[in-house]
């Protein structure tokens, strides 16, 4: 069971849409994949905390059926969940999600049930721990990358390969100039990675365990 | 299609959600649930992922929805019928192509995991295998790509070239013209910024004394 | 708007460390004294007695109408408890585990959060946090002018431990002085200029304390809302000038913060009232608080200034007004990148501070204290929005991570409150610092003795120390940690084996087009010897603890 795997945290929320509010939903989504519409979106781009997320809308009867053994379901409302894979944790950010976007927030979970609001926080997140479920298994391909990073990296591969280019003719002081380009305009993207800071009590308990047993306080 | 990002420039990273319903069995005195659950809590983590193996896959989970949350008003008795178990993965590029590579790479495991699910049992081989997802696919009704949609391969490679390139810029600071040129030479030579094959970054290495391939 | 409807507090419920700045005000020599209790008893009998001594938020004034005021006390001392403490003192289990699980863990069980590893490592601090059989409940600190004048109050406090006879412990020979001598309190004071002349300054030579957060309730003189509020989100600017909208030197671009998110029982930055103890009267008016000594690697510093500043364009100083934010005499990065620009108005502040200084009628106070603030708000009111590369003021300088003003919403349209990222993760400073050093000094008793006051230790202190301090991300920095406070990684551990890392570097992006500088190899240049997690609980608090009648049914 976890949530993490290295600076990505994944998040499931699973939150009731009533039969009648399903429409809107949908409308709701299509309006926000738009290239015209993007202040919900906006935000949470600038926030610049995620990988990639999805919302998935699985009507009342549209639950995967395969087999004539599978008894069919009988339910009462559409369910939404909200697959995320962002850096940091819901604890550490959840006030940053909060204040900094609940309009775009309130738009998308508006009329899913139960839904309380994204401000004041308290509620909105207990809102969302009640309708989270955790990963059994979570796997990313580079734990040591935030979003970020992989976005830099791209543009620091652009500027290397640049800088590769005719390496056997150039002069020293040519080099220097097409060199000091690449770093200035490269100058937000060079930095290094590392492991994540510790993100789990549930990582600190066993690190408190075995100074316990190291015989330290 | 909304399994993909709408927005142009990232429309090759595909979001693929299934809900496979579990059997209503047990086996001894454990239920199904409980056996997918284990089996998917046994995987090894980072590098050792099964999904480490799998080509091109950026992020991905597994979870189980063993039933619907209850949210007290307006009160409903909504209750499935089946757990369902989840399995929610980014990718770059083709559906066929992914699952193939899937199958292909962790078929133990997919067996393992999936034998407690209602129709597998006719899954044999990749094409099977396909056929089966296709029939648990739920369609996305947003994907947002926060990041790139550039292929694994090419993340990995831009992220080890990040790495060793702030390494580079750091320790040659102040350097003169000469052993700056020299030193990129080496460093272009050692790095080969073009090759995405290696050096690169490993798929799933979490520590920093790990993840140089190549 | 209604002055009625503005936030009203109680400063005489609250402790008077929460809301008044006693350095400020002159009280420049500090003492801090660790306790514990032995006894319930007579620990509540010791609470009660205290509780005549402790200083409260109401100000210091001569005239007897002031609603808000008291005469300014010849000393001040303060009090604040430790979860253990509260324990000892036979608070209700129900009330205890309405507690927040940091402070019930503590700063040592934090560890692992704030990044304290090896030669911060809990096992390298001072004896008195690092000693098996002792357990530090109950933290006083005092502050005065003058020695004689905190000695006084100190021995009043002593005499009152000793009425517990035993029931309530100082800590004796758990410390140490600077000479090695063992002593049962932690001096702190004010750093003398060669002059002899009392500073601001800390052992790096930077002026420190300048800028503070300012919440509702707070009375003028206490603080200021131009760069210390947050960014005001229905009036950015309006009524100025075109042009001047969102000018961060204008208070109308500035408003002050919710109280809740520096004291207890309030409204908070979340639009509700924050976490707070069972029964909500226990909390009421009381805040937390973190103490933590920093220890100064004064000769690290000053030998990764003379190295790596010999290369630096900008010389020694430009590279430690990079590491800051500031320029060592406090004049900020982001309006001032120009050093004469900074000394001038750096001279500017110190002369409105000399006139205060030396005010005496009531008019030349006003008169010293308009000036002051009229240049000071050239040291708070900035922003980051004309500057989002860093070229002037670096993304990883120290007083941008830990408030990045807004900056973090670049595209501050795309956000319902233009600085919540930063709103919810300020702190209170207070401390002073505590022993002598030389340029060379590394090894030795000198350093800050810093504390951070605020509603939430996990989601403010805690939060700034490991994702802005000793991380990067949010600033698009990878890994890259705080210059000056960051846990760098040493590449040895204490057997001399290796540790793999990529710390120790900062990137300072170039300004006006200029070429970026890329500084590596710098060394932990902080070390944290001991500190803890504290309750400051109100006037009221105090009482009912002393009574032992809280009743959380």
């Amino acid at each position: 069971m976890s949530n993490i795997a290295g600076k990505a945290y994944s998040m499931n929320l699973m939150t009731p849409i009533t039969r009648k509010m399903i429409l809107i939903n949908k409308l709701i989504f299509w309006i926000a994949g738009t290239p015209y519409f993007s202040g919900a979106l906006n935000g949470l781009r600038t926030l610049s905390l995620i990988h990639y997320a999805r919302w998935v809308v699985v009507g009342r009867k549209q639950f995967p059926h395969v087999s004539p053994d599978q008894p069919e379901e009988d339910l009462e409302y559409n369910y939404m969940f909200f697959n995320s894979n962002f850096n940091g944790s819901w604890t550490q950010y959840v006030d940053s999600f909060s204040m900094a976007i609940p309009s775009g927030l309130n738009l998308l979970w508006k009329k899913n049930v139960g839904w309380p609001d994204a401000v004041p926080e308290t509620p909105f997140n207990r809102y969302v721990i009640n309708n989270q479920i955790w990963s059994s298994h979570y796997y990313c391909a580079y734990p040591m990358a935030a979003s970020n990073d992989v976005k830099a990296g791209q543009s620091i591969k652009g500027g290397v390969e640049e800088l590769s280019k005719g390496l056997d003719s150039i002069s020293a002081a040519d080099f220097r100039k097409k060199y000091d380009a690449t770093t200035k305009k490269l100058e937000n993207d060079i930095s290094m990675m590392a492991p994540t800071p510790v993100v789990s009590l549930a990582n600190l308990a066993i690190e408190k365990r075995e100074r316990i047993e190291e015989g330290k306080k | 299609m909304p399994n993909r990002s709408t927005s142009k420039n990232s429309e090759r990273a595909y979001g693929l959600s299934i809900y496979c319903p579990i059997k209503n069995e047990h086996e001894g005195d454990v239920s199904f649930t409980s056996l997918v659950r284990t089996a998917l809590q046994d995987f090894k983590e980072d590098e050792d992922s099964p999904m480490a193996k799998v080509p091109n896959t950026y992020l991905a989970r597994f979870f189980i929805v063993d039933d619907v949350i209850f949210e007290s008003f307006p009160h409903t008795n909504d209750h499935l019928q089946s757990a369902y178990l989840a399995f929610s993965t980014n990718f770059h590029g083709n559906l066929d192509e992914y699952l193939t590579g899937m199958y292909e790479n962790m078929n133990t495991k997919i067996h393992n995991v999936w034998q407690y699910c209602y129709g597998f049992e006719k899954v044999k081989d990749a094409a099977s295998f396909i056929a089966y997802i296709k029939k648990v696919q739920v369609e996305t009704s947003y994907f947002f790509v926060g990041s790139n949609d550039d292929s694994l391969p090419e993340q990995l490679k831009s992220l080890y070239l990040k790495q060793e390139f702030s390494k580079f810029v750091f320790a040659n600071q102040s350097k003169s013209d000469d052993e700056l040129l020299a030193a990129y030479k080496e460093f272009d030579a050692r790095t080969k910024p073009a090759v995405l094959e290696g050096p690169t970054w490993r798929a799933g290495a979490g520590s920093l004394k790990n993840v140089n391939k190549g | 708007m209604s002055t009625k409807r503005e936030t009203k507090l109680d400063l005489f419920d609250i402790q008077g460390n929460i809301m008044q700045n006693f350095a400020e005000k002159g009280f420049i020599k500090a003492r801090y004294l660790f306790l514990e209790i032995k006894n319930g008893n007579r620990g509540r009998e010791f609470v009660t007695k205290i509780k005549p001594l402790i200083t409260t938020s109401a100000r210091w004034t001569n005239d007897a109408s002031d609603p808000y005021g008291t005469t300014e006390p010849s000393a001040t001392s303060n009090i604040s408890f430790t979860y253990n403490a509260l324990k000892k003192l036979g608070l209700p289990i129900l009330s205890l585990h309405s507690f927040p699980d940091e402070f019930a863990i503590g700063m040592r069980g934090r560890r692992a959060i704030l990044g304290d590893n090896y030669s911060s490592d809990p096992e390298n601090w001072d004896p008195v946090w690092n000693t098996h059989d002792v357990e530090v409940h109950m933290l006083i600190s005092i502050e005065a002018k003058n020695m004689d004048n905190l000695e006084e109050r100190y021995n009043k406090i002593l005499s009152l431990v000793a009425e517990t006879n035993g029931g309530v412990i100082l800590f004796d020979g758990s410390l140490k002085d600077e000479d090695g001598k063992e002593i049962t309190y932690q001096d702190a004071h004010a750093l003398d200029n060669e002059a002899g002349q009392p500073t601001a300054k800390e052992h790096f030579g930077y002026t420190d304390g300048i800028s503070n957060p300012y919440f509702k309730g707070m009375l003028p003189g206490m603080g200021s809302v131009i760069g210390g509020g947050k960014k005001n989100p229905k009036a950015l600017g309006i009524g100025e000038p075109k042009g001047n909208q969102g000018n961060p030197i204008l208070a109308s671009t500035w408003a002050p913060l919710e109280t809740g998110e520096f004291i207890l029982g309030h409204e908070d930055e979340a639009q509700e009232y924050p976490a707070c103890p069972t029964p909500p009267l226990l909390g009421k008016n009381g805040s937390f608080m973190v103490y933590r000594k920093l220890h100064e690697n004064v000769g690290m510093f000053n030998d990764m200034l003379e190295k790596t500043g010999a290369d630096y364009p900008g010389g020694k100083e430009g590279l430690a007004s990079k590491f800051a934010g500031r320029w060592r005499n406090g004049a900020p990065l982001a309006t001032f990148p120009n050093e004469e620009d900074g000394k001038k108005i750096a001279a500017a502040r110190e002369a409105a501070q000399y006139k205060q200084a030396v005010a005496k009628t009531p008019e030349e106070i006003a008169a010293a204290n308009a000036e002051f603030e009229e240049v000071n708000k050239h040291f708070t009111g900035f922003d980051f929005q004309k500057d989002l590369h860093g070229g002037k003021c670096p993304l990883g300088a120290h007083i941008r991570r830990v408030n990045p003003r807004g900056s973090l919403e670049e595209d501050s349209a795309s956000y319902n409150t233009p600085s919540a990222l930063a709103d919810r993760r300020r702190i209170i400073r207070r401390g002073l610092p505590y022993g002598t050093s030389t340029p060379n000094s590394n090894t030795g008793e000198h350093g800050i003795i810093f504390m951070a006051i605020q509603a939430n230790i996990k989601r403010q202190f805690e939060f700034v120390t490991q994702q802005w301090m000793n991380y990067g991300s949010d600033f698009k920095l990878a890994n890259e940690k705080d210059a000056l406070l960051g846990n760098q990684t040493p590449d040895k551990d204490k057997d001399g084996n290796p540790i793999e890392n990529v710390d120790g570097t900062m990137v300072i992006p170039g300004d006006d087009g200029k070429v970026p500088y890329f500084v590596s190899q710098i060394p932990r240049m902080i070390e944290t010897r001991g500190g803890d997690y504290f309750f400051i609980p109100s006037l009221t608090t105090l009482e009912m603890l002393g009574k032992r009648i809280i009743d959380p049914t």
